[in-house]
């Protein structure tokens, strides 16, 4: 058996971006898993709601507030600053495909602060929530989406925080350009996904 | 009757093999294992009333498809696995296009018969099915109550007249002919109701209710027991039918409703008091005393069950006596404590329970 | 490793420069030695390899707890196991078999032999890969010490609330279970991820998506449905764990929970799980029928459109497990419409395995018994399976041994059969030797003969009356003689795999040597030497066929340019394979175990505190920092400009000039 050599690889990049690095398919497919579980999640939500009627159920006290509907404040503006960072994200995923340092590193910078706003707007939104996790099954099942997608932000802002602290201290090499763009499609999926989840949370309950 | 059509099944299934005499041992353990199958008190292929009865029907077109259907791929495949014609050498070969052709369209065909097949099981399972339940919304009769408990069941009669319902535990007595109504709930975990010869089963789940309804047409005892695991003693948690013929299921009722009888001997007399002051008042009811709990099972005719502890021992006086005695020696895990009673007071109580007529 | 068989590849190596770049490929691919080697090992013939040895074990742990099952029930009101016992034991079985053997067994073939059998020197993320053997590990432990400890769950595999809720299961014992159904999930999920990464971007050059190995296309179908199913069952034991920890009311009639909900939740879920494990071994059948028969597979198309038809069928008809809760008759019909309708892809497959080997020479080896014992075990399952799909048949049967039967029919005749059947086919190529054919005929035999003893006779026990699950039963009910038969076969079964392990270490020592390629098979792994080198390929071959080795020139086409001095493989593209990228691989590691440790802290630690998890958050964080930071030397970081892809253009252009 003699072998004969038709395709010299030898000129090939070592990593390229979207679809043709691995690990843009490995952050995907870690996204399906977490988009089907939230996919579940948001079918017990509406499961739950046919044995609670009316949902959310009322409130126990006579005092204000008496709506017992979840307050609009602080979900909004979350969905707004997460919004917003996309735009950023998306500008640093640019120059990150463009190759300039300095861009990037300061849109990472930005993000991080949307990032650590979008967590201190959570941690209020859930006192917006106007039950405790273990009140009822209402309470339960909007702690569980609210602390679900809060682990997501937490996970994101690590992951930001690592490649930020790469992007700063070390070379500005493809690999990690290209990482840099797999968190860019991390955050947007982060970002749309709390679009549905706020709608679901927020906005469902009151058309019924 | 049905038995016996079973038994000539399986007899033309037999002569059929036969012929074949490599087989033959074969006929011999599947005669063995569905004459194993015929008739008894618990069993899907007995059935005692219209429900089981279709089912049943649906069952013995199923498994005859199926049979065919297996006897048919493992016809061929043993073809298959023997089937070389001609000898070639050892590298990997091509079929030709011709033989291509003819295997695909075998294929083609093949698929085309399992299609058939399922969609000739799905139109008689939708009609059986729709069969089980036509029949409910237009007919009144009966209306039981069963709560699961872990583990036993709660019966109680429903009836427009207060006071009529009664409740009693474990034996259901129904009247043949009439079509009864279960409404099933739980009161802790899930538990199912199943009496293969009746019906199929349904589910009792907490904070739900749901509803089965079914008719025995051929009077007998037939045994169910709880099909979904629920816990410790699931396997000790059955049941009994009793279906009779109407007045004889009307004095039963009759009975049902009464009091408890007074304690007539001196001794019966002791057990009573024995009863109402020791632990047996905390769970148990007994009608017509003060003794009106009900986490156990009512006793007030406790006399007349065949069984006790959930259909599991015959109900006479050794068992009764292990039973109060230390029931966990008997059933591990159920819910009733020991009793560690003084003889006397014991054999009193045994006296009065007994009387429950 | 010196008296290494000359593979076909090496038979290539025919120049000092290429005995060199060998030599160098050697080193650069070496596995860490020692026991750190042990843990940080990326290599994926040794990660699959530690899957197949561990899930065996369990296998076996698991079939212990079966035999105490049966000499239980081998005569009524025995008192052989306590009620308390034997609920443990029930549990612990059915929860080993799904979790701890079955799933990550067909997982670890695929780890071992997709690489191969694609073309490529690794798997696309070895070192998740690893984590995935470890986080599976500390869950199996896991179950086994509670076991031991007398703390063994006992709710059931399925531990259905309310009977596995706080109010009914106090104790640790069901969160025992739903923590480790965490840890097996999480280790199936990477190996998903592990799976389609490699089947998407790491196949050789011309093995576009219709070349794939019928083997490949099961293990890719099974990925994408452990990607839609598992997180179900993460989710519903989680939430039957914080409603256990924290007193949420996911579960609580009282509080507006809902017990059907669970049901739901572990059915979308476990219906899937039985096509999970029963489509790899669809794979296995396709390559021992192809290699058997000498034949191309008839149909390849309807067999691929068949896994695919199946994948999406299992999603629905998890309804059918729960025809006897009050649900609305119109959502059964169309359950019992879908679940006939799994039986038509099934089917096809079935009549296309007969017609490729109708007319063939058939070399009827160990392998092709095991694959002709699963059909008529399979037809069997499946035909019972059509029977579960009929609602009114259903509540007669659902939750008796007739499903009981049904299931081990489907499992063990679609899953196990075809499983030995895998391991007598590629166990030379692990380990360089053969099995016995001998010991391989009776370990068939007993095993086919012990199978359908202890699990026929179970069907009339069913249709009997007898419900599933029970510890024991009274002699009145006349089940005492079937349920001897049965035990009876437990035992024969038992020898037959005993049979099994004889053989494995009776061959392991004194087997024929195999060579590279003993079956004359088809597929790319058999081109190597046996077992593989580390590197697998000393140069990635370029695939002219459906068939790799049938269909090879006399001059193996290969490619040339990947650097020998690094761990670089080639990505090419999705759906031709084109070649894209050089791409170099991260070698061995210990942040995987570390981060295995640190997910091991948050559940075990989160049985008893929601502590736990901040604390596990911080631990794993902990673990990031280090892996990313910590040793970037395995990376090429002075990566070039990407220039033009001007050779992969090349590439394409060759590979559609030559039609291969």
């Amino acid at each position: 058996m003699n072998t004969r050599p038709v395709i010299d690889v030898s000129d090939l990049p070592h990593h390229g971006f979207d679809t043709v690095d691995t690990i843009w398919w490995g952050n995907n497919l870690l996204l399906a898993i977490e988009t089907s579980m939230f996919a579940i999640l948001i079918a017990t939500y509406f499961y739950l709601r046919q044995n609670i009627s009316p949902w959310p159920p009322p409130l126990a006290q006579l005092t204000a507030p008496f709506s017992p509907l979840p307050g609009l404040g602080f979900g909004t503006a979350n969905a707004l600053v997460l919004l917003l960072s996309c735009l950023v994200m998306m500008w640093v995923d640019l120059s990150a495909r463009r190759g300039s340092q300095g861009a990037t590193q300061r849109g990472l910078i930005i993000c991080l602060v949307f990032a650590f706003i979008a967590i201190i707007l959570r941690s209020f939104e859930f006192r917006a929530v106007k039950f405790r996790w273990d009140s009822n099954a209402y309470g339960s099942v909007v702690w569980f989406i609210l602390g679900m997608h809060m682990l997501h932000l937490i996970t994101l802002t690590c992951e930001t925080v690592l490649l930020t602290g790469w992007a700063l201290t070390r070379d500005f090499d493809m690999k990690h350009r290209v990482d840099i763009t797999a968190l860019a499609v991390y955050w947007y999926w982060v970002a749309g996904i709390w679009m549905v989840l706020y709608a679901v949370v927020y906005w469902a309950p009151r058309f019924s | 009757m049905i038995a016996k059509r079973q038994i000539a099944q399986v007899e033309s299934f037999g002569r059929w093999y036969f012929r074949r005499a490599r087989l033959r041992w074969l006929v011999l353990v599947a005669a063995l294992l569905f004459l194993n199958g015929c008739g008894g008190f618990q069993s899907v292929l007995n059935p005692g009333g219209p429900q089981s009865e279709h089912i049943s029907r649906l069952w013995w077109f199923m498994l005859f498809v199926s049979t065919a259907v297996f006897l048919l791929v493992m016809i061929s495949l043993w073809l298959a696995v023997n089937s070389r014609t001609k000898p070639t050498n050892s590298s990997p070969e091509k079929e030709t296009v011709g033989t291509k052709g003819r295997k695909g369209l075998i294929v083609i065909l093949a698929t085309g018969v399992t299609v058939a097949i399922l969609f000739a099981f799905m139109v008689d399972s939708f009609l059986v099915g729709r069969g089980l339940t036509a029949e409910l919304e237009r007919k009144q009769g009966l209306n039981i109550e069963i709560t699961g408990h872990q583990w036993w069941w709660e019966v109680r009669y429903q009836d427009v007249d207060a006071s009529s319902i009664f409740t009693t535990a474990n034996e259901i007595h129904i009247p043949v002919g009439v079509p009864v109504t279960f409404s099933l709930k739980a009161s802790d975990v899930i538990h199912s109701f199943w009496v293969p010869n009746l019906h199929g089963k349904k589910d009792l789940i907490p904070g739900k209710i749901s509803t089965i309804w079914l008719q025995a047409d051929r009077p007998g005892v037939y045994r169910g027991q709880c099909a979904e695991y629920c816990g410790h003693q699931h396997a000790h948690m059955a049941l009994w039918i009793f279906a009779e013929p109407l007045e004889q299921f009307d004095a039963w009722r009759r009975a049902q409703i009464q009091s408890a009888v007074s304690p007539a001997s001196a001794s019966e007399q002791k057990g009573q008091q024995v009863f109402l002051s020791s632990a047996c008042v905390m769970c148990h009811a007994i009608n017509g005393t003060p003794a009106g709990a009900n986490f156990g099972p009512n006793l007030t005719h406790l006399a007349t069950r065949k069984t006790i502890a959930a259909a599991t021992l015959a109900n006479d006086r050794s068992h009764l006596q292990q039973w109060v005695d230390d029931s966990q020696q008997v059933k591990p895990g159920n819910r009733m404590p020991a009793n560690k009673l003084r003889p006397e007071d014991m054999q009193a109580l045994l006296d009065y329970l007994q009387s429950l007529k | 490793m010196a008296e290494r068989p000359q593979s076909l590849a090496e038979h290539a190596a025919q120049t000092d420069a290429d005995r060199r770049e060998i030599r160098e490929l050697e080193r650069v691919w070496a596995r860490p030695p020692g026991i750190i080697g042990w843990f940080t090992d990326t290599d994926h013939k040794a990660i699959a390899l530690r899957y197949v040895v561990t899930a065996f074990v369990f296998f076996i742990l698991g079939g212990i707890e079966a035999a105490l099952m049966r000499i239980q029930l081998a005569r009524p009101e025995n008192h052989f196991l306590s009620a308390d016992l034997y609920n443990q034991v029930f549990t612990v079985h059915g929860t080993t078999m799904m979790f701890l053997f079955a799933v990550p067994i067909m997982t670890a073939l695929g780890i071992y032999l997709v690489p191969l059998m694609v073309g490529t020197r690794d798997v696309a993320f070895p070192r998740l890969n690893n984590y995935g053997y470890f986080v599976y590990l500390i869950g199996g432990i896991l179950l086994y010490v509670a076991f031991f400890l007398n703390t063994g769950p006992d709710a059931g595999w399925f531990s259905y609330v309310p009977l596995s809720g706080p109010g009914y299961s106090p104790g640790k014992r069901v969160d025992i279970w739903a923590q480790m159904i965490s840890f097996t999930e999480i280790s199936a999920l990477c190996g998903a991820v592990v799976v389609i990464g490699t089947v998407f971007k790491m196949r050789a050059p011309g093995m576009s998506l219709h070349r794939l190995p019928l083997f490949v296309w099961a293990q890719l179908v099974t990925s994408f449905m452990i990607i839609f199913a598992m997180p179900a069952v993460m989710l519903a034991s989680s939430l039957l764990a914080s409603d256990r920890l924290i007193d949420t009311h996911f579960f609580n009639p009282a509080e507006g929970g809902d017990a059907i909900l669970y049901q739901h939740m572990f059915w979308f879920f476990g219906h899937p799980e039985v096509y999970i494990i029963f489509i790899p071994a669809l794979g296995f059948i396709s390559s021992i029928v192809v290699t058997f028969s000498r034949r191309r597979i008839f149909g390849y198309t309807a067999m691929v459109l068949s896994l695919i038809a199946t994948a999406f069928l299992g999603f629905g008809l998890w309804v059918h497990h729960m025809f006897a809760t009050p649900l609305p008759q119109l959502g059964q019909s169309f359950f019992t419409a879908a679940s006939m309708m799994i039986a038509i892809p099934s089917g096809v497959q079935i009549f296309c395995w007969i017609a490729t080997l109708w007319g063939a020479k058939l070399n009827v080896k160990t392998p092709l018994l095991f694959v002709l014992g699963f059909v008529a075990i399979f037809v069997m399952g499946g035909l019972t399976g059509v029977m579960l799909a009929s609602v009114p048949l259903n509540l007669q049967i659902h939750d008796t041994f007739f499903v009981v039967a049904h299931l081990h029919y489907v499992l063990i005749g679609g899953a196990v059969f075809p499983l030995f059947g895998a391991f007598y086919y590629w166990f030379p190529k692990w380990t360089g030797r053969l099995l016995s054919e001998r010991l391989g005929r009776w370990n068939f035999a007993l095993m086919f003969i012990g199978f359908n003893l202890v699990f026929f006779p179970m069907h009339q026990l069913g249709l009997n009356g007898m419900p599933r699950r029970v510890y024991t039963y009274l002699p009145e009910t006349g089940w005492a003689n079937l349920n001897l038969l049965a035990s009876v076969g437990a035992l024969i079964l038992a020898i037959g795999v005993l049979f099994f392990i004889v053989n494995c270490f009776w061959a392991r020592r004194s087997g024929v040597v195999a060579g590279d390629n003993p079956w004359g098979a088809d597929t790319l792994e058999w081109s190597l030497a046996s077992p593989p080198p580390d590197y697998n390929f000393f140069r990635i071959p370029v695939v002219e066929g459906g068939y790799a080795l049938w269909d090879r020139s006399q001059e193996i086409p290969v490619v040339i340019g990947l650097s020998s001095t690094k761990r670089e493989t080639l990505v090419t593209s999705v759906v031709d394979a084109v070649p894209e990228l050089r791409y170099e691989l991260p070698g061995p590691s210990l942040w995987p175990v570390l981060l295995s440790l640190a997910t091991a802290e948050t559940f075990i630690v989160g049985i008893f505190t929601a502590w736990a998890f901040a604390i596990g958050a911080v631990l794993t964080f902990a673990v990031f920092i280090g892996w990313f930071f910590g040793d970037p030397n395995y990376e090429n970081v002075d990566a070039k400009e990407p220039p033009e892809p001007r050779d992969a253009a090349d590439a394409l252009q060759y590979l559609r000039s030559e039609e291969v």
